[in-house]
């Protein structure tokens, strides 16, 4: 009999349907993947789930028993755990209290908390995760979002026989390694395919195919909102669950480049440092895109947030076309031609209380103005209108509210931002974070299309294949130093690996 | 219908405050002139919200605001003392508003404090002051210029007996201004984009520091403005005189940000905050009620109001 039953789930947000006939069936023991492009309502699905959201229609049933999930609660109660897309943390209390957050903390004499004992606990929890380097003590609002998120991952992990809450038997996950380096995710894997041999049901969703593909036994595919396909694993193609999930035949891999590297040089980084940064000095071309690889916080996302001024001040020089810059506020950088993609598009990218077209404009708001100072709406819909249609973004229109749409969608929001304009230099921190694979292509498409016309990209990822492929050259950080410099020529993805890791061996080109 | 209380709760108990005083006071209350008074009783409280609105429109609160206003008051009225005139009193205290108002930009923006504790301490900065330089003392009688006090007693004539008040059209005017600022400037929607992400909003090139500074010199020169016309309405300015404004346009601007799906200032939606508090007081005075039956009224209002709104927003 299966753990979980769903079958025709409806919901429709204000008449625009995001589930219309979804159906998933969960067994325990298996990881059962949730597929299906962006804004195809696997997150949707998931928050009726949760008790989150309330379906118009259909019906959820656990070992085959029909149940009511109205609350939050009512889930916790039927032994249902979740990861959401989105985190939901409380900044300014430690990760100990996060953990614990809604469960009986311990105490002393009764009545005072036992903050050490609390502290134990959490650690515990996280060490269940592998995971030792975050003080349990610590102010959520202080780690890193990829920390942040384990910290969220151990809080589901928990022995969930406190109080007198069901035993967890399925674990819901909805894109939990987005925000984690390989290492990171590995150890989760690691985490749920423990779970998984106890009997748990996993529910895992993702947007990379290789990691479900290794780890899932089923998968499931929401294409507008309905269950088009469930199918093991074993034996499935990597190719078949893409056009499954876009409905049409595919290629899978990377666009072509379009145009050599021009020799001009677009941005110059000399002898930059900041508290972290030590020393960086690089280069990058008209037409090239420059990849910037290293393990986590290794200095690639500081590199960017310095040169647009994000941080405040730093040592070193900056230029532009040959021309010395200063540049110590992003007001500046988008002023002389940089664009600025930040890592997290929730915290540092997206208004998510304004509409599409009000977000992708922000940094444009002065071409768009009308008698020196009247936003000229009509021109601003049009450009959101205009590059949404490139970034294959899925809405009701520029107006709708970037809150009402997928993570995927409001990524593609935050791309659009940075190409409007368009740019002479692109710094792209993690920029196809949580995008599907089909919408993957055409935002690589559209760089190649950038550097063909002469612009220069600087594109950090932590996704190796997508540096290998696409970076002309790769500059490897460690601790906060570049490390070494390479071509892409031959490049293979285990190398730069090695590369990241810092293994000896690797000859710098 | 959980989403209908929502949204337009406020509205609706607008209106039904609306209908009780026309059928509780039928003779007076739905006339004319009636609320040719009342817009005339509001108007230095609407102005003040109008430009309240701007800072709460980026998250920020001005608590300072009634102190400014009394403290405008006092400056004009000195000036007028002094023998100078019109234009110059009034262009005194505005130009006092405004940088009163930048102080405030500086400490919130530059400096980095809360502004709920930086405008909480220059609301006694410039209540001492307004006691400092006038002596405690009201001004009043003949030091007050007719120019200048007859201003609030002017008005555009409608029909025989009522005329539109000229603190009215001030109301009216910096109304417009403010819509247009907010709604359909950059600089508007620069400052909605604070309010909304700051962080994201300065990574997308906004000058956070220098729009906040600013909003808050616009809301100075709002209680300046609104000093001066409550100084010339009672031909006198005394150190306390707007002592009352501050909670009444903060209040407003909250019932406003009731009526938006997103909780967002919009300053259409505080003149409909402005005119309930005015409602509330002209209706309850005509009725001869206790002005304190006014305050537990208006107060649960805004709690009833507020929590109407949040109906709902628990659950997706
Ligand atoms: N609160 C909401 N209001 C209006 N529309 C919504 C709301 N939440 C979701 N939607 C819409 O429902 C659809 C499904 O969204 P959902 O978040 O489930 O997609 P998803 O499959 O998780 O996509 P992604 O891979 O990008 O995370 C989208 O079109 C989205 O715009
Ligand atoms: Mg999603």
């Amino acid at each position: 009999m299966s753990l979980l039953s769903i079958q025709d789930l409806e919901k429709s947000f204000a008449g625009a349907k995001a589930l219309g006939g979804a159906c998933l069936d969960v067994r325990a023991g298996e990881v059962h993947a949730l597929m299906g492009e962006n804004g195809a309502g696997k997150s949707t699905l998931i928050k009726v789930l949760a008790g989150v959201v309330k379906p118009d229609t259909g019906s959820i049933a656990i070992d085959g028993a029909p149940v009511a999930i109205g609350s939050p609660a009512d889930a916790l109660r039927l032994g249902l755990r979740f990861i959401h897309q989105e985190l939901s943390v409380v900044p300014h209390l430690s990760v100990a209290e996060n953990i614990f957050l809604g469960r009986d903390y311990p105490r002393r004499w009764g009545v005072m908390i036992d903050w050490d004992g609390l502290n134990r606990r959490a650690a515990a929890v996280l060490a269940g995760l592998g995971v030792t380097h975050i003080p349990p003590g610590r102010k959520m609002a202080r780690l890193s979002v990829g920390d942040q998120m384990l910290v969220k991952i151990a809080t589901a992990f928990q022995d969930a026989s406190v109080d007198g809450d069901a035993p967890a038997r399925l674990y819901v996950m909805d894109e939990p390694t987005a925000a984690l380096s390989a290492e990171e995710s590995q150890r989760l894997f690691a985490v749920i395919r423990r779970l998984r041999a106890a009997g748990a049901g996993i529910i895992y969703v993702s947007h990379r195919l290789d990691e479900v593909m290794e780890l899932a036994d089923r998968l499931t595919v929401l294409r507008d909102g309905a269950t088009v396909a469930t199918r093991d694993i074993a034996g499935l193609q990597k190719l078949e669950v893409i056009e499954l999930m876009i409905g049409r035949r595919f290629a899978e891999g990377y666009p072509p480049r379009l145009a050599p590297v021009s020799g001009e040089v677009a941005l110059g980084v000399e002898h930059l440092s900041t508290g972290y940064l030590q020393d960086v000095s690089f280069e990058v071309h008209k037409g090239e895109i420059l990849g910037l690889a290293g393990l986590e916080g290794a200095g690639q996302s500081e590199v960017i947030r310095a040169i647009v001024g994000a941080d405040g001040g730093h040592d070193g020089a900056v230029s532009l076309a040959g021309r010395p810059v200063r540049i110590e506020e992003p007001v500046s950088a988008w002023a002389k031609g940089l664009a600025f993609l930040p890592r997290e598009r929730r915290q540092e990218g997206l208004v998510s209380s304004a509409s599409i077209a009000g977000n992708v404009s922000l940094p444009h708001l002065d071409d768009l103005v009308r008698f020196g100072l009247v936003l000229d709406r009509a021109a601003e819909a049009e450009q959101a209108v205009d590059l949404g249609r490139k970034v294959k973004l899925k809405s009701k229109g520029p107006k709708q509210k970037v809150r009402e749409l997928s993570g995927g969608n409001q990524q593609k929001v935050v791309f659009a931002r940075a190409i409007a304009g368009p740019p002479e230099v692109l710094l792209l921190d993690e920029p196809t974070r949580g995008v599907d694979v089909g919408a993957r292509y055409d935002i690589h498409a559209l760089l190649r299309e950038l550097t063909a016309e002469g612009k220069a990209v600087v594109l950090a990822s932590s996704d190796l294949p997508e540096l290998v492929y696409m970076a002309d050259r790769i500059i490897v950080f460690r601790d906060g130093r570049v490390a070494t410099t390479v071509s892409t020529e031959g490049l293979d993805q285990a190398r730069l690996a090695a590369l990241c890791f810092g293994s000896p061996a690797a000859p710098s080109a | 219908m959980a989403s209908a209380l929502k949204t337009y709760g406020t509205l609706i108990g607008f209106v039904l405050v609306v209908l009780f005083f026309w059928i509780e006071i039928p003779d007076t209350f739905m006339t004319a002139k009636n609320w040719l008074n009342i817009s005339q009783q509001v108007s230095m409280l609407a102005v003040v919200a109008f430009t309240m609105t701007i800072v709460m429109v980026m998250g920020d609160f001005d608590l300072s605001v009634g102190s400014m206003a009394s403290l405008a008051g006092i400056v004009a009225a000195l000036a007028f003392r002094d023998g100078h005139g019109v234009w110059v009193g009034v262009a005194l205290a505005l130009g006092v508003g405004l940088l009163g108002g930048l102080l405030n930009g500086v400490l919130v923006a530059y400096v980095g404090i809360l502004p709920f504790v930086a405008t909480l301490g220059t609301l006694t900065v410039y209540s001492g002051l307004a006691f400092l330089v006038s002596g405690g003392k009201t001004i009043f009688g003949r030091d007050i210029p007719t120019a200048f006090s007859g201003f609030a007693r002017s008005g555009i004539p409608l029909a025989d007996m009522v005329s539109l008040p000229s603190l009215t059209i001030v109301a009216a005017v910096v109304l417009l201004v403010v819509w247009f600022t907010l709604e359909q400037t950059t600089f508007g929607r620069r400052l909605y984009a604070i309010g909304g992400n700051k962080e994201a909003a300065r990574l997308a090139g906004i000058r956070v520091r220098r729009l906040r500074f600013l909003a808050f010199g616009l809301s100075g020169l709002g209680a300046a403005t609104a000093g001066l016309m409550y100084a010339s309405r009672v031909a006198s300015a005394n150190p306390t005189q707007g002592s009352g404004l501050m909670l009444d346009a903060i209040a407003a601007v909250f019932l406003g940000m009731t009526m938006s799906e997103e909780g967002e200032p919009h300053v259409a939606a505080t003149l409909i905050g402005v005119l309930i508090l005015g409602v509330l007081g002209n209706g309850l005075t005509q009725m001869s009620i206790d002005s304190y039956v006014r305050e537990v009224l208006i107060g649960s209002i805004i709690v009833l109001a507020v929590a109407s709104s949040s109906l709902g927003k628990t659950k997706g």
